[in-house]
């Protein structure tokens, strides 16, 4: 960053108004709610929470944090690493099927596993049949738990380090991947001493995301029950209602999403990412032994299974079982697709100018950074709530129109990081001497920014953009609150089922905003596919 | 490799959607339904922490009846009273619905409802459920029952509550989250009946009896009781009914073998209404008015309860189909339901607790 500071300088006005601005658009719903949890949610509530739970709140979720992340980077590294490097069969077709999950929401993978796995669901009541046994004759792992938690979010957010690796190994020199290889290193250790330390990087800034995500979500440790800090802060808020309580225990949520961030900084270092050689080239993908490739094909399989496969079965069997199919969803589907459309529209102008700025434009420029990390790690419900405190601030209310602009502008508060990433990691791999060859060339700073930053940030701009549609496809909390009358979206009805325990009528919805992200999802697979350099 | 300046199909489309996001400016106009509809007599705008698709069918009824439109915004009930105090005077809110006294208690200390006076509601309602000032009116009944194995357990064994804490259930209940609104309405009038200490005491009771930990609705409970989990669980009397009529034979077959105890809370079974109010600041406040006195009617009432499986509120509407008939004997709480908005903070402290997850 250091070196790129002096190399590169925009007219200093020209480059820092809009990124202050959107500094400015970012941090404000953290900060009037993280000021109205200061200010305000010391009361009775807070006293109360500090006397029972907040600690066994805050040692839960940072458990859950650190086994959610062991069991992604054991999921998603092995996978990317095996769909990258080796010929196994149906690696061509693995390589896009991991993605998919991506298109299922936390909340959907908890309801499905929930049902299925619950002492009077499918998968214990054949237990039962076939043995014999009592409900209370044998010992069965319970999916409404710490560890059960961890599994249904590691399932559902490996795809963010799973694309991240992949295109780092995808895009590592291939001279020291072949150098190594020709050494006779051993597989393992090509992975170990020079394929991870290359992709390192990414792989963080991916686990990074993801954690925020697990971090933030309700909608699946709810579910199940697991008590974690998002979990407190809703109880807070609807058993004691006490909103300003809620925003300060939201304050330990952003205070960990800020040191998640600093790690991710911290270990990235001033070294960069670029990639050290510009000979990309297709690599050989060495076949593995039969016995060697269909395990590896077991373990994709297994992975997609699980992410993917049978919770969605599952949803579509309950659905058709009982035949209650609630009210027709096309006006919800109409609306989640609009919004989703609009929401990701916006989020990606703001991620966009977020990374062209992010090498160039020092403190301003992380400060946006840690802004959209910062709405990234909270609650929608708490972002929004944020959202409506400053509106009133202003002496404005929430009506109307209005309720629509402040709904986009959460999505984007909420989501900015998350679109910002992809084009950060293309921006951070390409080689730094084009700038330099540009400049030597006596390009005008605007210039190189247009002509070399933009076309190398749009390159990881069709996994921003997706990437943010699908996520705000799978929003609920602050659509809940702030969409205007008859704005319902498919995760609204979703919800509004769920909390009726009708999860058969449930099931649709889910199934649609699941399908609704997959096509996204499938052609971002296509795209990255597609993607390899010099194939 | 720097191939990729256009922009990407997808992101055009983005912006195109943006921009017909922005062309409709507001809220799109009600949906239209089939059917006559009369001329347009002005706007309702319902706001609702209920969530059953019957009650879009209620809201087309009243629509095709008086010709007023309505809008309606559901929500989560917190989530709900944040909306409108941010909106404040301005708010479109004319009715708030919610599936609990204890939220509609809320709205109220929050200066959000206003007072009523309506021979049709004061009627059609009796006093203890609603509120003495007019601030809301329960529209719908349902009982916090405890579901019991049939096989295992007599129903001299749970006609109260407090029987529950006892040692003859150790490892034998099955309860959801405490955060969950029945359960805080059940607490708030356990302490009212028994006293905070006696509360706590029961709270602690039950938790050392539980079988498993809590999760999931009170449909997981009684599934829980019909697998053999546990030999009793806490859940509302319409999940069992939903059970009972439901299209899946599993279903079916979950209620047969169990049973329900409209049990005791202290002084007579435990009761939470479905309740409406009208909104402080409502621009329609005589079409709210309508609407509840709509709610209230043996149509509006045959029409709230239909699906949700509760009980009617006004004397002489018939039951939904499925719904068992209450026994005449019962001894039913005339507790005034604004108490269990009232104990509720308390409520949820003491199942904190007594670790109540």
């Amino acid at each position: 960053m250091t070196s790129a500071t002096s190399s590169f300088t925009l007219p200093s006005w020209a480059g820092r108004l809009p990124l202050a601005l959107i500094t400015l658009v970012l941090a404000v719903p953290v900060l009037t709610a993280g000021l109205s949890g200061l200010l305000a949610g010391g009361g009775e509530t807070w006293r109360h929470i500090l006397a029972t739970e907040l600690w066994s709140t805050t040692l839960t979720t940072l458990g859950m944090l650190a086994l959610t992340g062991g069991l992604i980077l054991a999921i998603a590294i092995p996978a990317a690493w095996l769909v990258t490097m080796y010929s196994f069969p149906g690696r061509a077709v693995f390589e896009w099927l991991l993605i998919l999950p991506l298109a299922a929401p936390g909340y959907v993978l908890a309801i499905a596993y929930y049902d299925l796995l619950n002492i009077s669901g499918p998968v214990q009541n054949a237990l039962r049949d076939a043995t014999g046994w009592g409900a209370r004759d044998y010992w069965f792992p319970d999916i409404t738990s710490l560890p059960g938690l961890c599994f249904v979010l590691a399932v559902a957010l490996y795809p963010y380090v799973y694309l991240t690796a992949r295109s780092a190994f995808t895009t590592t020199s291939i001279c020291a991947i072949d150098a190594a290889r020709t050494l006779g290193a051993r597989p393992f250790s090509v992975l170990w001493r020079v394929a991870l330390p290359g992709a390192r990087p990414a792989i963080v800034a991916g686990l990074t995301l993801a954690l925020m995500e697990a971090a933030a979500d309700y909608g699946a440790a709810g579910f199940l029950n697991v008590r974690t800090l998002t979990v407190g802060l809703f109880r807070a808020w609807s058993s004691y209602g006490d909103a300003a309580a809620a925003a300060r225990m939201a304050l330990i949520l952003l205070a960990i999403a800020l040191t998640l961030q600093w790690v991710e900084k911290l270990q990235r270092g001033g070294a960069g990412v670029q990639a050290t050689s510009k000979r990309w080239q297709s690599l050989d993908r060495p076949a593995l032994s039969p016995l060697k490739g269909w395990l590896a094909a077991g373990f994709c399989a297994l992975v997609f299974a699980l992410g993917f496969g049978v919770p969605i079965i599952r949803l579509l069997w309950i659905a058709v079982e009982t035949g209650d199919h609630g009210r027709n969803f096309t006006g919800a589907l109409t609306t989640s697709l609009l919004l989703a459309s609009a929401g990701a529209a916006v989020a990606f102008i703001v991620g966009i100018t977020i990374a062209l700025t992010a090498r160039r434009r020092g403190w301003l420029s992380w400060m946006a950074k840690v802004a959209a990390s910062g709405g990234y790690a909270v609650p929608g419900a708490v972002l929004a709530l944020g959202g409506i405190v400053a509106l009133n601030t202003l002496g404005l209310n929430l009506a109307g129109g209005l309720a629509l602009v402040v709904l986009i502008w959460i999505y984007a508060a909420r989501f900015t990081a998350a679109g910002a990433q992809p084009m950060e990691a293309a921006l951070a791999r390409a080689p730094r001497s084009m700038g330099d060859a540009a400049r030597a060339l006596g390009a005008a700073p605007a210039i190189r920014v247009w002509k070399i930053d933009l076309p190398v940030a749009l390159s990881g701009a069709l996994v921003a953009a997706l990437i943010l549609f699908v996520e705000i496809l799978k929003e609920l909390p602050a659509t809940l609150m702030l969409r205007p009358a008859n704005w319902d979206t498919l995760a609204v009805r979703a919800f509004a089922y769920a909390s009726d325990e009708r999860l058969a009528a449930a099931a649709l919805p889910c199934l649609l905003i699941t399908g609704a992200g997959l096509l996204p999802v499938i052609l971002l697979s296509w795209r990255l596919s597609k993607a390899r350099p010099g194939s | 490799m720097f191939r990729s300046l256009k922009l990407p199909p997808i992101l055009g489309s983005l912006v195109c959607s943006a921009l017909m996001l922005a062309a409709c400016s507001g809220p799109s106009a009600p949906q239209q339904q089939g059917g006559n509809v009369p001329e347009n007599n002005g706007f309702l705008n319902i706001y609702s922490a209920r969530h059953y698709d019957s009650d879009q069918e209620i809201y087309d009824a009243f629509e095709e009846r008086t010709g007023i439109r309505v809008r309606a915004r559901e929500s989560g009930a917190a989530q709900l009273l944040e909306t409108m105090k941010a909106e404040g005077d301005a708010s479109p809110a004319d009715v708030i619905l919610a599936s609990d006294a204890g939220t509609l208690w809320r709205f109220e200390d929050a200066g959000l409802t206003q007072e009523v006076h309506s021979q049709v509601l004061d009627a059609a309602i009796p006093p203890h459920l609603r509120d003495p000032d007019g601030h809301w009116f329960g529209l719908a009944k349902r009982y916090r029952t405890i579901v019991y194995d049939k096989s295992a357990v007599d129903p001299s064994e749970v006609d109260e509550f407090m029987d529950l804490a006892t040692d003859r259930f150790d490892d034998n209940i099955c309860a959801r989250s405490s955060s969950n609104i029945y359960n805080l309405s059940l607490m708030s009038e356990i302490i009212e009946r028994y006293g905070s200490e006696a509360a706590a005491d029961w709270a602690e009771g039950v938790v050392g009896n539980f079988a498993i930990d809590p999760a999931g609705g009170d449909t997981d409970q009684i599934r829980a009781v019909a697998a053999g989990a546990c030999q009793v669980a806490l859940a509302n009397h319409y999940y069992w009914v939903r059970l009972a009529t439901s299209g899946a034979s599993s279903d079916r077959e979950a209620a047969d073998a169990t049973a329900l105890s409209f049990a005791s809370a202290g002084d007579g079974a435990h009761v939470n209404v479905t309740a409406g109010a009208v909104a402080a600041h409502a621009p329609n406040r005589e079409h709210a008015v309508a609407f509840l006195e709509f709610l209230a009617s043996p149509e509006g009432q045959a029409m709230l309860v239909s699906q949700t499986k509760e009980y009617p509120v006004v004397a002489g509407v018939p039951l939904p189909e499925g719904l068992m008939k209450i026994p005449e004997d019962l001894k039913q709480s005339d507790l005034s339901l604004d108490v269990l908005g009232r104990n509720q903070v308390e409520a949820q402290q003491i199942y904190d607790r007594a670790g109540w997850p």
